[in-house]
């Protein structure tokens, strides 16, 4: 599970509330923790922005499938195998718990669907960098879905119920995603020399990507106030961030592994870890469609989607005729 | 890139599971299906991966009729006045203990 | 035999490995649809299969490991053994092919597992009748699932109707192997009269009017679904035997 904060293309014009009655009325529901449920009346921008980001954030989970699931045919145990599957098939769920919170809103699945495999939406761009070992799974499900675990908890209060709700569900079923990512790692670590150096490998290619995971700094988030404002965003990227780098770092340290980067130290002022400055100007390529795997992630997703419309085509051509058939007992009986 | 031709929607259908026997069934989503019986069958993968459930009901969404929430305070507000209704609303002497 | 005489016999290892492998590779085939299944939720719905399979296979491997008591696992007997040592039906191996493909080979199998673990269920052996008296419940479902499709697609649009049609084609022919594959303890007549009833009262209700019993050119049949064996067992003992001795 897996969200960045992509909260960066939001049309300047949606930031600006006017305040009227309804809108300082509905900002008021929301600060008293009032939940706001489908039916509600609530303002565009509000409608609009969680579209987006419950979208995306579906998408990631459906994208995400992608990286880890290459790997389940060349899974090195059984166990391994079977978790992993379960893990990946997890992630479709995810996936459909949120098109379903996001349909609430007044869209359809094929409409959002439509825009990720026309290269409209977006999805979390650490799915953009390839699984280049079996090490990767083990990476993913400690560092990535740990970041998202970090990032997704404080939605589990988001003032839009559905949204909410499907979040508790997917953070509950989250952990064990986390916990086999570790397991993993830790067999690596305790393993052979070759299979040490393959998890030391890994966490090289892995950590800055995952740091950027928690979006732009806070003073480049222009829309994190609102997004605040709105109950859709709890807790801001640099404070998330910061949590992952101190609790991530003695989880490194206990496995034995080197996170590639020199700056990181203990600062015992601030109570937390100090840690290198991230290339912002990587995180922007791969978000802007210029990452390692962008291209093929997307086509991955088009190509099953068109390889199964036959199939979804024959499902509704037999329901159709079976209600046919249904009804016209009906209406001799 | 997808070919733009538009695909009919298929139906969606509201899922509500009963944890374990002797409780009620409760909402826990929605899914695509292409009809009842498919989505009963889906339902039960998508939603009871964990042993969730002992029982699923689906519902087509579009069945369900839902009160207007512009009338939540018509609806439901009247009913705050009736405090008698509940058992609180009474001092039962403390040498009565529990009734 | 009489019931009494069936529930006698120890089940051999050839029997533990022929399900085991079997199980094994309709499992790997089926984990290859994660992540791209026709509908989302038709994805999740066939993984579950997988996940089913996979875990029949490592119960089975399991207890042919402890059979041999030589430091054998389920991960030896996967991952280190030749592909000529695997003693899968050759239904198991193939390649998916299309939906149609996918489902239609899911429904042979599973339309063959039902009986048997429900033979094994009655076993003597008591792990193995164990296995058995949980394998049916998931073989059940996963027959439903597959003859759902089929009917869907039987009847269903006139592209699904030919890709099911061909499907069939294509696989039937495997199925005398299958059918002729002795499962000990079992009843193989009764269990080819049950698959039978089975598959044809399925193709009724699909309007799928090809016969199930088909000639076949043996060989043919042989060559290609040893060669699909190879390519799977490549790709899957690929890392492990990378890494031999490695702990995962």
């Amino acid at each position: 599970m897996y969200t960045q904060a992509l909260d960066t293309a939001i049309n300047a014009n949606t930031t600006t509330v006017t305040v009227d009655s309804f809108q300082k009325t509905f900002l008021e529901r929301i600060a008293r923790d009032e939940k706001i449920e489908p039916q509600d009346a609530m303002p565009e921008a509000y409608r609009k922005t969680l579209v987006r980001q419950i979208s995306q954030h579906a998408h990631s989970e459906i994208v995400g499938m992608l990286p880890e699931g290459g790997w389940i045919t060349r899974a090195p145990s059984l166990k391994r195998k079977e978790i992993l599957l379960a893990k990946v098939q997890d992630e479709g769920g995810h996936g459909l718990y949120l098109y379903s919170a996001a349909e609430t809103l007044g869209v359809t699945r094929e409409s959002l669907v439509d825009a990720l495999h026309s290269g409209k939406a977006k999805y979390s761009s650490i799915f953009n960098y390839p699984t280049e070992s079996w090490a990767d799974i083990g990476i993913i499900g400690w560092l990535v879905d740990g970041a998202a675990i970090m990032n997704q908890v404080p939605l589990c209060r988001c003032s839009y119920g559905p949204y909410a709700r499907a979040m508790i569900r997917i953070c509950k079923e989250e952990s064990f995603h986390q916990r086999q990512g570790f397991d993993i790692v830790r067999s690596l670590c305790e393993g052979t020399p070759a299979q040490k150096a393959l998890a030391q490998d890994s966490v090289n290619r892995w950590w800055w990507p995952t740091l950027m995971m928690f979006g732009p700094h806070d003073s480049d988030s222009p829309n994190t106030e609102q997004a605040t404002d709105w109950g859709i965003k709890r807790i801001s990227n640099d404070d998330l961030r910061q949590k992952f780098v101190d609790v991530t770092v003695p989880q490194a340290k206990f496995l034995g592994l080197t996170l590639p980067d020199t700056a990181i130290a203990w600062n015992a002022e601030r109570g937390h870890y100090d840690f290198g400055k991230i290339d912002w100007d990587e995180f922007w390529r791969v978000v802007k469609g210029d990452g390692p795997c962008n291209a093929e992630r997307v086509a991955d997703r088009v190509t099953a989607f068109d390889d199964g419309r036959w199939v979804r085509e024959a499902d509704a051509a037999h329901a159709a005729k079976v209600a046919l058939r249904n009804a016209q007992v009906t209406a001799t009986v | 890139m997808s070919t733009p031709l538009a695909e009919a929607a298929t139906p969606l259908f509201e899922v509500f599971v009963r944890s374990k026997q002797g409780l009620d069934h409760k909402h826990v989503g929605s899914l695509h299906a292409s009809d009842a019986r498919h989505a009963l069958t889906l339902a039960r993968d998508v939603y009871t991966r964990r042993q969730e459930g002992v029982s699923i009901w689906v519902v087509p969404s579009n069945a369900i009729t839902a009160s207007d929430p512009a009338l939540k305070s018509d609806n439901f507000d009247p009913m705050a006045s009736k405090v008698y209704r509940h058992p609180t609303f009474y001092d039962i002497p403390d040498e009565i203990g529990h009734m | 035999m009489t019931v009494t005489e069936l529930r006698l016999n120890v089940v051999s290892d050839a029997t533990l490995l022929t399900l085991a492998d079997t199980c094994l590779l309709w499992g790997h085939r089926l984990s290859e649809w994660c992540g791209h299944g026709p509908a989302l939720e038709e994805d999740i719905a066939l993984t579950n299969t997988a996940l089913d399979v996979i875990g029949q296979a490592r119960a089975l491997l399991q207890l042919a490991a402890a059979r041999r008591g030589d430091g054998a696992t389920e991960d030896t007997l996967a991952y280190f053994r030749e592909p000529d040592a695997f003693l899968n039906v050759m239904l198991a191996a193939l390649p998916n092919g299309d939906y149609a493909c996918t489902v239609a080979r899911s429904f042979l199998l599973s339309a063959w597992f039902v009986p048997v673990w429900a033979s094994l269920a009655q076993s003597a052996d008591r792990p193995l009748a164990a296995l058995a008296a949980e394998a049916v419940k998931e073989s059940r479902m996963q027959l439903r699932h597959a003859s759902d499709w089929v009917i869907r697609f039987g009847d269903g649009s006139d592209e699904s109707r030919r890709r099911i049609d061909a499907a069939f084609a294509g696989l039937l022919p495997y199925c005398d192997e299958l059918l002729g594959t002795p499962v000990d303890g079992t009843d193989q007549a009764a269990r080819t009269l049950a698959w039978r009833a089975t598959v044809q009262a399925t193709f009724d209700t699909a309007t799928l009017t090809q016969p199930i019993s088909v000639v076949y050119d043996a060989n043919l049949l042989n060559i290609t679904a040893s060669e699909s064996r190879v390519t799977l067992l490549a790709e899957m003992q690929s890392l492990a035997r990378q890494h031999p001795g490695a702990v995962w």
